[in-house]
């Protein structure tokens, strides 16, 4: 990873003092020291503040919504997971293609700083649930690739076991599993701010008029509000798992997007979200001989 | 639509609990087959509200969710038969959505009952008829839904 790191400053360097881009988005070792923030570089001097290592979590692409205003092109560094998000706002119409500059890192998978947290450098520290079972390790929009590319391993199936487990309780027990998540969660929108798929100008939990969301924070309002975005993640999540990451109060709300994946698979075929950023989503295009095993 | 009036002035009297449930009927189909089964004097319980929409496909899921929060029991949304569709292909993205929709709504706990879709087209008076009875009989027998549901 050092390696990585240093080709990432000198990648920077040569981009910013070429001109060929006008800012650089990275990560920086952040405090304590399992935390790798994300940080703007537009310094030739400030290169070296880059870095890439087993903490680098968050998806840049989410940060490209916030930098219409910037002149010129814009450069980022994504892992796998990341440049799917980077197709996603291409396919929203939200990004061009050509502001951008993207640097692909083959990702080798990251740690989980909650496991991180007390124990010191060098310690053993368990694999971040999100990257457990990646599918997609590899960047797959890149300008330049930093290394080589890495193949997918499956190292553990978390998300997936619950999934199972949840499949297979009667309905009232799986009830009272989500009403206990939900419960639980204090609205504070983390899973939305952080996710590139989630990029209206406007949510509609943020509205006052119309109502559609109660400002209580109780179950059945934050029912309505997992169920909202839930949906309209739907065939448009690219597992970046940043919202369960981001989740203050840990609900495993990957359990929910990646059962929604896995039924969009099952019914449609369709590909993973963020792979073809020409393609139509699965609920915003149709077949005509689609399923229909209720009607 | 004077079915829900209905509901009300048959509980004469005695406060049983009947369940309340909305059908999202399509204008252009399961509409004008919800008439015909009227003009067909075709019998169903009273238990429904129909709410009327330009089509299917502008059922928005949080439609459904807010109609559970709001204390209905169960929720049908209906529309033309595929390759019928007013606006050619509304129904076909419905079909998409609430396909996903409905597995959605059982992994949270949601009874599959109490969420259906089906296509009735105009001429299909009885199968109006036929569905809204099953419908009404499948809930009644559950009882009141009380998943994310308002506190009463
Ligand atoms: S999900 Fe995959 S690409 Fe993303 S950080 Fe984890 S291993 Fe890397
Ligand atoms: S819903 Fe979560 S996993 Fe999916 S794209 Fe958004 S942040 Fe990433
Ligand atoms: S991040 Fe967690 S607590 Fe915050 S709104 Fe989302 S689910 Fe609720």
């Amino acid at each position: 990873m050092k390696e990585i790191t240093q080709k990432m400053r000198d990648t920077a360097r040569e981009l910013l003092s070429s001109g060929q881009v006008a800012l650089v988005l990275g990560w920086e070792k952040g405090y304590p020291w399992y935390k790798s923030a994300p940080t703007f570089i537009d310094k030739v001097e400030d290169v070296e503040r880059l870095v890439f290592d087993e903490f680098c979590h968050n998806n840049l692409s989410k940060y490209l919504l916030d930098l219409a205003a910037v002149d010129g092109k814009v450069a980022l560094f994504v892992k796998g997971c990341d440049s799917r998000g980077v197709n996603r706002l291409i396919q929203d119409n939200q990004v061009k293609r050509e502001q951008l500059y993207i640097i692909g890192i083959p990702c080798p998978g990251l740690k989980d700083p909650d496991d991180a947290a007390g124990k010191n450098w060098g310690d053993e520290i368990n694999g971040a649930v999100k990257c457990q079972d990646c599918r997609f390790p590899n960047p797959v929009v890149y300008d330049l690739l930093l290394g080589e590319k890495v193949p997918a391993v499956e190292r553990g199936r978390e998300t997936r076991e619950l999934i199972e487990r949840l499949e297979k309780m009667k309905p009232d027990e799986r009830y009272e599993f989500w009403a206990g998540q939900f419960n639980r969660c204090i609205r504070c929108y983390a899973c939305r701010n952080i996710c590139p798929a989630c990029n209206c100008r406007e949510c509609v939990f943020d509205r006052a008029v119309p109502e559609w969301l109660g400002k209580a924070n109780n179950l059945v309002e934050n029912q309505f509000m997992q169920l909202t975005r839930a949906i309209h993640v739907a065939g448009r999540c690219i597992e970046c798992g940043e919202c369960e990451r981001a989740c203050p109060v840990n609900i495993p709300l990957m359990a929910l997007n990646r059962k929604i994946i896995n039924d969009i698979e099952e019914l449609f075929g369709e590909e993973p979200a963020g792979l073809d950023p020409e393609k139509k989503t699965p609920l915003g295009r149709f077949e005509l001989d689609d399923p229909e095993k209720f009607m | 639509m004077s079915v829900g009036l209905n509901a009300e002035k048959q509980g004469t009297g005695q406060k049983a609990w009947e369940p309340k449930i909305l059908v999202f009927a399509c204008n252009w189909c399961t509409y004008a087959g919800a008439d015909l089964a009227g003009l067909s004097r075709l019998q169903y319980p009273p238990n429904i509200r129909i709410l009327r929409v330009p089509c299917s496909g502008r059922v928005n899921p949080q439609f459904v969710i807010r109609a559970f929060q709001k204390g209905l029991d169960g929720v049908l949304v209906a529309g033309c038969h595929p390759g019928d569709c007013h606006y050619s292909t509304g129904n076909y993205f419905t079909r998409r959505r609430y396909l996903l929709t409905k597995r959605l709504l059982e992994y949270m706990g949601i009874d599959p009952q109490r969420f259906q879709v089906r296509w009735i087209s105009g001429s299909e008076g009885p199968k109006f008829q036929q569905v809204v009875t099953q419908l009404v009989e499948e809930i009644k027998a559950m009882g009141p839904n009380r998943k994310m549901r308002d506190p009463e």
